[in-house]
């Protein structure tokens, strides 16, 4: 891992891998795992897609993904069980859950700090085994953002634009090349198992991959106040009015909780397949969404007209500092460019620091 | 597959209704045991905690235990009928097969009880959770002092559980006092909302603990004519229903600020619950 003064303590966990190599590296990696990156998509987009053949693809390391990972670790909707009766009464539930070893190749910094803090949701209070399964048998490539996008502001989450921990590899693009980190110890055994595609970095390349994230982090265009705001929520400072004045926006789409790559709040329901047959799914579900908190008799504790993204942006902003004493807005701008209605982080973040 | 299933979180294990109660045209009470007779020997729970309950096609709600626990091998939930699952639960009869997993949320702390003077306010199917207590109570009777059960319905006809509250009626050491909203032909008792009961009773605020259960309106007024006699934040307790899917803390639905009422509750004292949002105590 980098030292402080860009200097290289351990050159044991830092390779060179030729960009002319990358295809055929992640041909090998692809016959042993399931391999899902960024790939530019006919329209143009960037979406993180399970790769058929490393051939067909155009792979995308530099733009932000319009998703996250979230959906392969955490699907729209899964099937948590089947269940059956029977005429005597009998009722049998089990369990479905179809993961494989995975590499996730070309996870920017944020993306996979999001991964980070869903390890803890869904193992804090309890563990969940579907969850916990997929992410198992995850293995983390992240790239190190040289060219931060438009609304990003990892460096203000502190989630970016390099990692220091929680990859198994962490590649730099020093142009010809990628800078290798290694991280967790499925990546040391990724290196070891394919060495000839690695060489052990140069000391030149340890300096220009510090002098790359020095650069790096000057290219932000968003001042976003990400401290300076949890302080002043800490404080209890920020009026109650902000919260009716934001929630006469939204729309009531939820946009902002799906692309967000740590929200994860679902809900649970059966899909009656036959009289005696039928699968339970768990789906994403949203704070956002009126119906989140209503109850049986249309009773409803919270307010929507005027409290609809409170818990969104109290939850990211001030609970999850109070629990694990950082937030958990990650810092992506996702929910910038989604929302139509403008209540999005960035703004609530302006309005509270203003 | 998933390996570890029997850590499965979120798999219900099947139940069967030993014995159905009709407590009113609303809530019927459902005795249970696990269909896996080695489950039954092991399995325990505390007063106040809830069991999420599956009924085929319908998915889950969370119900509280309405039965105590210190009457091992009963299982009770008393249930009224709210929606699609209630209403569906409703339909079964004895013999029926429903999924349970739990025993999830933070009960009433039974120890913290122990040497007071209890007094228990409840409102239609708001007393299921706290029946668990009270039996508890009677049957650890000498851990607790004075015993007060204060009781409304809408109805003469909606008062549930009636087999309980003939037997606390008729004890000594009990006061149990009922309440009707509006009188039908044939009641001879009380008319009024629960806190109208108040004036009948005498409360030593330093030696009582209140417990509190029902409809959001009925739990604003009692915890506010709680304070008003000068009983202790600390020694007001109440529990709260909200929509739940997961009930182990994950799905985010029963959120009330920085709180998840499924493991922070649904259990909560007054004091807990004083600098947070929450919908029963707004005025
Ligand atoms: C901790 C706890 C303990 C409870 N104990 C009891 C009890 O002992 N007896 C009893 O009769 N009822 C109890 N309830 C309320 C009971 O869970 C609801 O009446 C029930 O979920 C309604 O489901 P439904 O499908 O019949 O209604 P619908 O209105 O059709 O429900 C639709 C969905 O909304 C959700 N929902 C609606 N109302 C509630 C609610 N009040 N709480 C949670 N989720 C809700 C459910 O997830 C359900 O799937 C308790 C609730 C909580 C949170
Ligand atoms: S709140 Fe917005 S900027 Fe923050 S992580 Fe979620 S989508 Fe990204
Ligand atoms: S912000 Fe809202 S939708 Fe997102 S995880 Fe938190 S409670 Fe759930």
């Amino acid at each position: 891992m980098r030292s402080k003064d860009g200097k290289n303590n351990n050159m044991t966990d830092k390779f060179i891998l030729k960009k002319d190599h990358l295809v055929s590296f992640l041909r090998r990696l692809k016959k042993e795992y399931h391999l899902v990156a960024p790939v530019k998509n006919i329209q143009g987009d960037t979406m993180f897609t399970l790769v058929d053949s490393v051939d067909e693809v155009e792979f995308d390391l530099v733009n932000q993904a319009v998703t996250s990972i979230k959906p392969f670790l955490f699907p729209q909707q899964e099937t948590l069980f089947t269940y059956e009766t029977s005429a005597n009464g009998d009722y049998r539930f089990d369990s479905v859950c179809n993961s494989q070893p995975t590499v996730y190749f070309g996870v920017h910094s944020c993306d996979l700090s999001a991964v980070l803090y869903m390890d803890v949701t869904f193992s804090l209070t309890a563990r969940d085994p579907y969850y916990l399964e997929k992410r198992k048998n995850a293995v983390l490539i992240s790239v190190g953002c040289n060219e931060p996008s438009e609304n990003c502001f990892c460096n203000a989450a502190k989630t970016g634009p390099f990692l220091e921990y929680g990859f198994d590899l962490q590649l730099t693009d020093l142009g010809n090349r990628f800078f290798v980190d290694v991280g967790r110890a499925t990546g040391q055994e990724i290196v070891s198992k394919w060495q000839h595609f690695f060489a052990p970095a140069e000391e030149e390349d340890v300096k220009l991959q510090y002098q790359t994230y020095l650069e790096a982090r000057g290219k932000f265009t968003r001042q976003v106040h990400m401290d300076q705001a949890i302080k002043r929520l800490k404080s209890g400072k920020v009026p109650e009015s902000i919260w009716s004045e934001l929630s006469l926006r939204c729309q009531d789409c939820s946009g902002c909780a799906y692309i967000c790559p740590t929200c994860t709040c679902f809900s649970i329901s059966d899909r009656k397949l036959s009289e005696h047959e039928g699968e339970r799914l768990r789906s994403w579900d949203a704070c956002t969404f009126s119906g989140f908190t209503r109850m049986a008799g249309d009773h409803n504790p919270v307010d929507h007209r005027t409290q609809a993204i409170r818990q969104r942006f109290l939850h990211k902003m001030l609970y999850d500092v109070q629990k694990h004493n950082r937030p958990s807005c990650i810092g992506c701008g996702r929910c910038v460019g989604i929302c139509f209605g403008g209540v999005d982080i960035i703004r609530f973040i302006d309005l509270v620091t203003n | 597959m998933i390996h570890t299933i029997n850590q499965n979180i979120y798999l219900p294990r099947p139940a069967i209704i030993k014995e159905l109660i009709v407590e009113n045209s609303q809530i019927k009470t459902f005795d249970l045991s696990f269909v896996d007779e080695e489950y039954n020997k092991t399995f325990t729970y505390a007063p106040g905690q809830f069991m999420m309950v599956s009924i085929p096609h319908c998915g889950e709600a969370p119900i509280s235990f309405s039965s105590t626990p210190s009457r091992p091998g009963t299982l009770s939930l008393s249930v009224r009928k709210a929606g699609t699952l209630t209403n569906a639960m409703h339909e079964l009869t004895e013999g029926a097969f429903i999924g349970l997993r739990g025993p999830y949320g933070t009960p009433f702390s039974m120890d913290a009880l122990k040497g007071k003077n209890l007094l228990f306010v409840a409102g239609g199917i708001g007393l299921a959770p706290l029946r668990s207590v009270i039996n508890y109570c009677m049957d650890n009777e000498k851990d607790f002092r004075e015993i007060t059960i204060l009781y409304g319905s809408r109805l003469p006809s909606d008062l549930a559980f009636t087999a309980d509250l003939d037997l606390w009626q008729k004890r000594p050491d009990t006061t149990c006092l009922l309440t009707v909203d509006q009188a039908e032909p044939g009641w001879n008792g009380h008319t009024g909302v629960v806190t109208t009961l108040f004036d009948k009773i005498t409360v030593d605020p330093s030696s009582t603990v209140a417990l509190v259960c029902g409809p959001p309106l009925m739990i604003r007024f009692v915890l506010a004519e709680l304070s008003r006699m000068g009983i202790q934040d600390e020694d007001i307790i109440t529990t709260l229903e909200r929509h739940m899917k997961c009930g182990v803390g994950i799905c985010r639905h029963c959120h009330m600020d920085n709180k998840l009422v499924c493991v922070d509750g649904p259990v909560f004292n007054r004091a807990e619950l004083r600098n947070l949002e929450v919908a029963e105590l707004l005025t």
